[in-house]
């Protein structure tokens, strides 16, 4: 009855993330391990019982009738949890009837799985006809309720023992299994391993076992331990209406004995409490590794409760440092950042994702910053925004528009101060419409969340920001799924300058798009900056399209500014050799060069290195880059770098030191 | 552009017949498969109980012509049919001149007015819980509280009835057992006779809900939690939106989908899912008319519960597919959702 829907596309990580045998393994997790440690308890007290106890009681007439446990009055030392109204020994009905409750669950749920698991890959693997055939039947066997059909079942068919009761409970448990395996191997399949794999030649068993197994290992062993309970709950339920196997001991034929025999109104508690709580400890078990397994397949999960665990562990947050007003020297400044640090506090360490970030946009002007993937572009356009994500954090520096500093609002002064200054042309605008409203809802809540205008007013002002970016109207009333790529980023621009705001933060607003779409939205965007003299932060990895759109180029490596450079400056004479290296590298059609990218690699974020942070990869590396960190100077009208090549003293400023 | 195409109407529909044909082939087969037959078993017993009964085959064979067992397996399978489309199940077994039908309807309105009120209940306390459990900017201290309702979640909700019969009924003596009703108010609109009537529903709902929220908690956290890392939640924080139409618009409106069609499976099965709980408290629903059906094997009565299940839980999954594409704009174009 529960909801159970899982989100399979999560188990992307390679098989190799999941060994055992490190400390960092995410099968460590506290729930699944207490959750097997019960269920084994319990196992273990079935399997190992008959070794200490004569279960050769638990049949009638064994002992004396309605005796309560030892410890209540009149309890008798050789059955120490009592007897039952026909004399059976109640220990030893419980020690026979334990495992043979367990039996049941898991033999359903591993013939359940096994069924699944051949179905579904055949479903995702071979597809058409079967997939459909497949898919219908578990579809409209889930609709099914199970528990009457057993009971129906039962009804008609004796079940002798266990198996044959677990042989039924299975056609209830393959439904689950199944559409999980189907949905993981369409899934996995797109996956360029496994892409990989096929092309080399590998069998479509050796793909399945090899390449996609281990990677639904988690998900497929959270659909076993709540097949198991679920199985068990079904046995139990038979067996409590007394429509299960009645030769055989089990956990829910002593309650359905004990609620025949009035044993509730008696007053004879040890007889229908025991087999509850047995069987209360093993679902709780399988109720722990369930949703711990569920923490291990989803790493959303697992994220958002590990985030919460460490801001619990590190109390509060602590306040952002206030930066002294130092550099704000520039009048004409529309955004300011200012030593800005994030840092993301993750279990392996803390990543240092953007340090000492420092630069400014001028009214009017569009600053592109530009850098390698991974070097903290976006998350410092998200510290400017103030949405930097868990266990990410702003932990030093400021961000102002208009003298005020973003990172010390909260709340509604925060609320009033985004969108109306501070607008974003977000990197996915094929996700960043909400799917389920129309565009009409999506354009008037940012309206209106800083407005208060009328019906007709709202309209007309949403038609006309779709006429300048050149939508038709009619996109007022279309969702998002019915609009194309280059249609959503430019409902995203419209959106963006509604309440014409100071600033636009567009991140890497033409990435996901074809280039004759990225040209179009790249207009779109020109044309709103020069009609409305916006200032914008440009964010991307194209230098290309840099150069026809900014008026200066930021660089940024490894989460530190490297060069600030008006867009001539950068091309004619690049000063930085991380910037030379970026230039070098655009491909050009006249002459065919070597690519020279890949010497060396970044530095661990997580321990940056003393001196320069592009000491591994620069050609021109000396003793002092090693040591000392550059600071980000002015050299030319304009032109900031941070670099010792430009430091003409550096020679003497190494010997000033070792004297 | 947006609602319902042919295509869609039509695929679903004949997957809703589809169904209910599977389902009532299967109430069809399933006893003709075990070994035996029901009239020659009664007659076996009747003749266990007398010593002896004169012409035995004759009967038999009588009683088959009578109950049209004696045709062609075809033959019965399309009387069947016909019998279900007319909702004509025959005479119950065991309370011979009452009609199977008869004896469901009556129970019908004990099962449906308790089972809708627990699972509304569940539902909405679920999904709210788990909502709020999944959302970043949920208040610490309502953090740290509301994992505390997930407390009942494993514990199968026939075994928490059981212990609240004997702690709340027996021991403490605050609310009756079993039952819908006590014998000493008359049946109809008055004021003692709801009352009466409500007291009795107490600890079959709570147990309900009590046990079953969690479910709904956990599965809408986790939906929850995925849709708070999607680029629209982002970008509705961004431009500055109330925390209140965050959460229902951009978190709530998208997360609840798939919880949305869970819901109605659970609905379909307000029928059924109930057997063990009107066991327990011998509350006069479906659940338990089917389970004395079944003591007593009355093939009838069995059979007409269900026949209705399926019909009930196929419409509702039915109709479900037929809102969807109003609660969600996508669904007439991915062909397949759940």
């Amino acid at each position: 009855m529960a909801v159970g829907q899982r989100t399979p596309d999560d188990a992307s990580a390679p098989a190799q993330g999941w060994g055992l045998n490190t400390w960092d393994s995410p099968w460590l997790n506290f729930k699944f391990l207490l959750g097997a440690g019960i269920v084994l308890l319990i196992l273990l007290f079935g399997l190992v019982g008959p070794f200490f106890w004569d279960t050769d009681l638990a049949y009638t007439g064994a002992g004396p009738l309605n005796k309560p446990p030892v410890w209540a009055e009149g309890g008798l030392p050789e059955h120490p949890l009592g007897t039952e109204s026909n004399g059976r020994d109640m220990l030893a009905q419980l020690i026979l009837a334990t495992p043979s409750s367990l039996k049941v669950g898991f033999l359903a749920a591993i013939i359940g799985m096994g069924i699944g698991m051949a179905l579904g890959s055949v479903a995702g693997y071979v597809g058409g006809w079967w997939d459909h055939v497949i898919r219908t039947l578990s579809d409209s066997a889930v609709t099914i309720p199970a528990l009457v059909v057993l009971v129906v079942i039962a009804s008609y068919v004796q079940m002798t023992d266990t198996t044959a009761m677990a042989l039924i409970l299975a056609l209830f448990a393959w439904p689950g299994p199944t559409r999980l395996v189907r949905s993981q191997v369409l899934t996995l399949r797109e996956r360029s391993y496994v892409r990989m794999a096929h092309l080399s030649g590998a069998s479509a068993l050796e793909i399945m076992f090899v390449e996609m197994l281990p990677n639904m290992l988690p998900w497929l062993a959270a659909s076993l331990t709540g097949g198991i309970s679920a199985a068990i709950l079904g046995a139990t339920g038979l067996e409590v209406l007394g429509l299960g196997p009645t030769r055989v001991p089990s956990l829910g034929l002593i309650i359905n004995q004990a609620t025949t025999n009035a044993a509730l109104v008696r007053g004879l508690v040890w007889w229908w409490l025991p087999p509850i709580i047995i069987l209360m400890v093993i679902f709780v078990g399988f109720f722990l590794m369930t949703i711990g397994l569920d923490e291990i397949a989803n790493p959303r999960i697992r994220q958002f409760s590990s985030t919460r665990r460490e801001r619990t562990a590190a109390g509060e947050l602590p306040p952002v440092e206030p930066v002294e007003d130092g550099t704000a020297g520039e009048e004409e400044a529309a955004l300011e950042v200012d030593d800005l640090h994030v840092h993301y506090f993750t279990p392996r360490g803390e990543v240092i994702a953007a340090n000492g970030v420092n630069f400014s946009v001028r009214k009017g002007e569009i600053l592109g910053l530009v850098g390698e993937s991974g070097c903290g572009k976006t998350t410092v356009a998200m510290a400017i925004l103030q949405v930097v994500q868990p266990p990410g954090r702003i932990v030093q520096g400021a961000v102002r528009i208009e003298e005020r500093d973003l990172v010390s609002l909260s709340g509604r002064d925060l609320r009033r101060v985004r969108w109306r200054d501070l607008a974003l042309v977000p990197q996915g605008a094929m996700n960043s419409l909400n799917p389920v409203t129309p565009i009409r809802e999506q354009m008037a809540d940012a309206i209106l969340a800083h407005e208060n205008i009328g019906r007709a007013e709202l309209e007309q002002r949403i038609l006309n920001l779709l006429n300048d970016v050149g939508l038709p109207e009619r996109v007022i009333d279309m969702f998002p799924h019915e609009l194309s790529g280059g249609m959503k980023q430019r409902v995203c621009i419209a959106m963006s300058i509604a309440l014409n705001p100071q600033v636009i933060i567009a991140d890497e607003p033409t990435s996901a798009l074809d280039v004759v779409v990225q040209r179009v939205v790249a207009q779109t965007l020109l044309e709103v900056k020069e009609r409305l003299g916006v200032s914008m932060v440009m964010i991307g990895h194209d230098m290309g399209l840099q150069a026809q759109l900014v008026d200066r180029i930021a660089v940024m490596y490894a989460g530190n500014l490297v060069e600030v450079v008006p867009v001539e400056s950068a091309f004619a004479e690049p000063l930085h050799p991380y910037t030379q290296l970026l230039i070098e590298s655009i491909p050009s059609i006249r002459e065919r060069k070597p690519l020279n990218v890949t010497e060396g690699l970044t530095h661990d974020l997580r321990d940056p290195p003393p001196g320069c942070i592009f000491q591994f990869r620069c050609k021109h590396v000396e003793r002092i880059c090693r040591e000392r960190r550059p600071e980000l100077v002015e050299r030319d009208d304009d032109h900031l770098v941070a670099c010792w090549l430009y430091e003409p003293e550096r020679h003497s400023l190494i010997e000033l030191e070792e004297a | 552009m947006r609602g319902l195409t042919k295509e869609y109407v039509l695929q679903r529909f004949l997957m809703y017949l589809l169904t209910i044909w599977l389902g009532s082939t299967l109430i069809f087969v399933i006893p003709r498969l075990a070994p035996g037959d029901p009239v020659s078993e009664m007659v076996g017993r009747l003749s266990l109980d007398a010593g002896y009964i004169e012409n035995a085959d004759k009967l038999i064979a009588s009683w088959k012509a009578r109950f049209g067992l004696d045709a062609p397996i075809h033959v019965q399978y399309f009387r069947y049919w016909g019998n279900v489309f007319r909702l004509n199940f025959g005479y119950s077994l065991s309370h011979f001149p009452t009609e199977a039908w008869s004896m469901v309807s009556r129970a019908l309105p004990w099962s449906l007015g308790l089972l809708t009120v627990a699972t509304v209940l569940s539902f909405s306390i679920g999904v709210t819980v788990g909502s709020l459990m999944g959302w970043r900017r949920t208040p610490r201290w309502l953090q740290m509280i509301l994992p505390s309702s997930l407390a009942f979640t494993a514990i199968p909700y026939f075994m928490f009835g059981i212990m609240l019969i004997y702690l709340v009924a027996f021991e403490l003596d605050w609310l009756p057992a079993t039952g819908a009703y006590s014998r000493r108010v008359d049946p109809g609109w008055n004021l003692p006779f709801i009352k009466n009537m409500l007291s009795h529903a107490i600890l079959p709902v709570v147990s309900i809900v009590l046990t079953s929220m969690g479910g709904w908690a956990l599965g809408m956290r986790g939906l929850m939690i995925s849709v708070n890392n999607e680029d629209y939640f982002l970008l509705a924080q961004v431009k500055g939106l109330s925390p209140a139409r965050i959460f229902f618009r951009y978190g709530v409106r998208n997360a609840i989908l798939p919880a949305l069609t869970a819901l109605a499976l659970g609905l379909g099965g307000l029928i059924s899912g109930s057997i063990l709980v009107e066991f327990i408290f011998a509350y006069p629903g479906t659940g338990y008319t089917l389970y004395q059906a079944i003591i007593s094997q009355d093939y009838t009565v069995t059979q007409a519960i269900a026949n209705l299940i399926i019909l009930v839980t196929a419409t509702s999954v039915f109709l479900l597919d037929l809102l969807y594409p109003f609660i969600d704009p996508r669904i007439t174009y991915k062909r397949t959702m759940r």
